[in-house]
């Protein structure tokens, strides 16, 4: 048995080239920087930029620019029979054929795919809203789930006991573990024959439920998978936030007579507020977007299953249509900003973190 | 005259030499040092992976400057990420992949021809006709088959059944013992298609690239595959790992599955393992007609001159008379090589000449783009009907539907 030195002296050879020109990159850009903001333009926020540089550096290349390519390719009628190179501008086709002008040309021949995101299949049947319908079901009910069992959870946690580290330690596991071997767990516990559900409920009489065929028990199984998967998350983020509580707060609402629901809707909520706001906007971009737990647990490719971003993934890897994909996945991302800028007007978290 | 007529000539001669020296070079492995990245859709569990694996080793034992990396992924994974790579301009360098994928990624011009790279004529027709499209050839093949077969065994059962009847009536007996009668996975319309020939469809009309799954032969398979269900002949449910586990611990006493597998039962069940056609559909008399095809190299676009040359060197070493033979051996696969073919040891094994026997009435895998639409329509329907929830003639229609609008996204 070789020793662990040479187990992992050839994966350590293959990333190493990768981690010197990682390492070379960000002294150039430090370089620069320095030369830019220190000596050039005398900045007395030298320290800030330098320390920033790389990553931002890092997002442009990783993020921005991956977007902008995507937002290109959605303007394209990029598809198996158009491929790479011979994908041409929607208002190139239109120019060769003679296409629509005035408004309709922005429909016809700019936007092409993001009028076809509402107006064609988005997979082989559903269109669109009905997607985006269940998408707002599956968010609202999971994070709902997320959120009060994270919160009874944390409360529980929140107080002076016996081995609480040890409770903790085994309600984080289901974060601890790799979200796709958690879901292919789930999915084989949902076997009609041989899963763990319907032996108990054999067990106790009950007849066996078609978790995988039936479409209304198969949304069922991924919303009880992904409660499983997500509570964790919530629960120790508001734990954190509810030790950060003075229990000078509770002494004095003691004090004044407030019950424990008072207490927990006077002082606890409020002051819990800056830490659950970001947590529910997190969770529920997360959600939205969730692809393992769908598309694993929905593993008879039911439709009536599919939400946004499996629907994108189909349209995308299983249909081949890349200049469709790529406005819909605009499209999505348009959806979650609107909510995200919604969600911090109407709660106004803007004014109490500038307070 | 005579003297020109001698310059000419041996000008002539000249180029000539020039030109066969050039194409030598052309030809000519490189010896500096080169990665090969081949991705796969070989199971471990069948050792197929392993028998890739040590394809390559044994020629980087020949060739010390080639190294390769293996990559194994699912069958509609590998479809999937070697679009999108070649997309991002980073495809591997070769594929060992199923003969369907040769549709798609000729359509996106991803792949390149084989007919000047090889001399097929040492192939069998059979097999290259899977991957034939437009006049030429888009895969040098590996193995002869892929098709679907019926496996039992032997403790449970003495021979196959001959018919849907017998099958049946069989399966009483089967159920009485407390052993499932028949498995399959369920979760893939590559299992219904068999059964589909059987009844007399087909999933193409006769210019192959039309889809006609609204049919009353596609209604019966559909019924049949209910009937298997409802009378509890098949499992409630089961996808193919459940299939081949319940097999593969004697719960099952038949299954219908794939050539690849061959090799693993022979190693499990040794004597004990029958291989057979899938039984004959009695209401219309005819044999299931399982898909065929084989395995096939697959040569990604772009390959500059010196990778391309080790890939054509490797693929003539991976499928030359020794290791084709050694296939048969290992894996239990039909050879795609003539000469292995006939080899005597293929004829006297009688696992591979039920193989052969079943390959005799399948059918050749249509390998047209088109063909996507009628997987994907085909599966959800399929399974609406397993699980009740649609009349078998609702979902034929449905499949249809779902297929005619598939064929427009193609354009």
């Amino acid at each position: 048995m070789d020793t662990l030195l040479e187990q992992i002296l050839p994966s350590l050879s293959e990333v190493i080239g990768t981690l010197l020109v990682l390492a070379a990159a960000t002294a150039v850009i430090e370089v620069v920087v320095y030369l830019i903001a220190g000596r050039l333009l005398k900045s007395r926020h030298l320290l800030v930029w330098m320390l920033v540089a790389p990553a931002a550096v890092g997002l442009l290349v990783l993020i921005v620019y991956p977007l902008l390519w995507e937002l290109n390719l959605s303007l394209t009628n990029m598809s198996l029979r158009r491929f790479g190179d011979k994908a041409q501008y929607f208002w190139q086709v239109c120019a060769a054929s003679g296409g629509p002008s005035g408004p309709s040309w922005l429909l016809e021949c700019l936007g092409k795919n993001y009028a076809d995101v509402f107006r064609l299949p988005v997979l082989k049947q559903v269109q669109f809203f009905p997607v985006f319908l269940r998408t707002v079901v599956w968010t609202g009910v999971n994070v709902a789930f997320h959120v009060s069992l994270g919160m009874g959870l944390a409360m529980l946690l929140n107080r002076p006991m016996r081995g609480r580290g040890i409770y903790r330690a085994l309600l984080i596991i289901p974060w601890a573990i790799p979200q796709v071997i958690a879901v292919l767990a789930w999915r084989g516990e949902f076997h009609y024959e041989y899963g763990y559900f319907n032996i108990i409920l054999t067990q106790f009489g009950l007849a066996p439920i078609e978790w995988k065929a039936d479409p209304t028990w198969n949304f069922v199984a991924m919303i009880l998978t992904n409660v499983w998967l997500g509570v964790p998350f919530m629960m120790v983020i508001l734990l954190g936030a509810m030790q950060s509580i003075s229990g000078e707060y509770y002494e004095a609402a003691e004090i004044d007579g407030a019950s424990g629901y008072q207490q927990w809707r006077h002082v606890t909520i409020p002051l819990i507020q800056p830490v659950l706001t970001p947590a529910i906007i997190l969770g529920t971009i997360w959600t939205f977007n969730n692809f393992n737990v769908p598309y694993f647990i929905n593993q008879n490719e039911l439709e009536s299953s599919d939400i946004l971003v499996t629907a994108l993934f189909g349209a995308a890897f299983e249909y081949n249509r890349y200049g469709f994909a790529a406005a819909f996945a605009f499209v999505i991302f348009i959806l979650l900003l609107v909510y995200v800028l919604l969600y911090i007007v109407l709660t106004g978290t803007l004014k109490e973190s500038t307070r | 005259m005579k003297r020109t007529m001698f310059l000419t000539v041996l000008g002539l001669l000249l180029l000539g030499a020039f030109a066969l020296a050039g194409c030598a070079q052309q030809a000519a492995v490189p010896t500096g040092p080169v990665t090969i990245q081949l991705w796969h859709q070989e199971g471990e569990a069948e050792n197929a992976a392993q028998y890739v694996q040590a394809l390559a080793d044994a020629y980087t034992a020949e060739h010390p400057n080639v190294t390769f990396e293996l990559s194994n992924k699912n069958t509609e994974v590998l479809r999937e990420d070697f679009i999108t790579a070649s997309l991002a301009g980073a495809p591997p360098s070769l594929l060992w992949t199923v003969n369907d994928h040769a549709g798609p990624f000729t359509t996106a011009e991803i792949i390149v021809p084989v007919d000047d790279l090889f001399d097929l004529g040492d192939y069998a027709d059979s097999a290259l006709a899977a991957v034939e499209l437009n006049g030429q050839h888009w895969g040098v093949p590996i193995s002869n088959g892929n098709h679907l077969m019926l496996y039992f065994n032997k403790d449970l059962v003495s021979d196959a059944p001959a018919d849907t009847e017998a099958l049946l009536a069989m399966a009483q007996d089967l159920k009485g013992q407390g052993v499932t009668p028949l498995v399959y996975n369920q979760t893939e319309p590559f299992w219904l298609v068999p059964w589909l020939g059987g009844f007399g469809g087909s999933v193409f009309a006769a210019d192959g690239v039309t889809p006609t799954l609204n049919t009353p032969e596609m209604v019966a398979t559909l019924e049949w595959l209910k009937q298997l269900k409802d009378d509890e002949i098949v499992p409630a449910e089961s996808d193919y790992d459940g299939a081949d586990t319940l097999f593969k611990e004697g719960q099952a006493a038949m299954i219908i599955n794939g050539d690849w597998t061959l090799g693993a039962y022979k190693d499990l069940f040794g004597d004990k393992l029958g291989v057979a056609r899938i039984p004959v559909v009695s209401s219309t008399g005819d044999a299931p007609a399982p898909y065929t095809s084989g395995k096939f190299f697959m040569i990604p676009t772009g390959l500059d001159e010196g990778t391309q040359a080790v890939v054509v060197d490797f693929i003539e070493f991976a499928t030359n008379n020794d290791n084709q033979l050694a296939m048969v051996s290992q894996l239990a696969r039909l050879p795609a090589l003539k000469t292995a073919l006939e080899d005597e040891s293929i004829a006297a094994d009688a696992y591979l000449a039920g193989s052969a026997d079943q390959m005799v009435v399948g059918v050749p895998m249509p390998t047209v783009v088109e063909m996507r639409c009628n997987w994907d329509s085909m599966k959800p329907e399929m399974l609406a009907v397993l699980a009740g929830d649609k009349a078998p003639d609702q979902a034929a229609a449905d499949m249809q539907a779902a297929a005619d609008a598939c064929l427009t996204t193609l354009e």
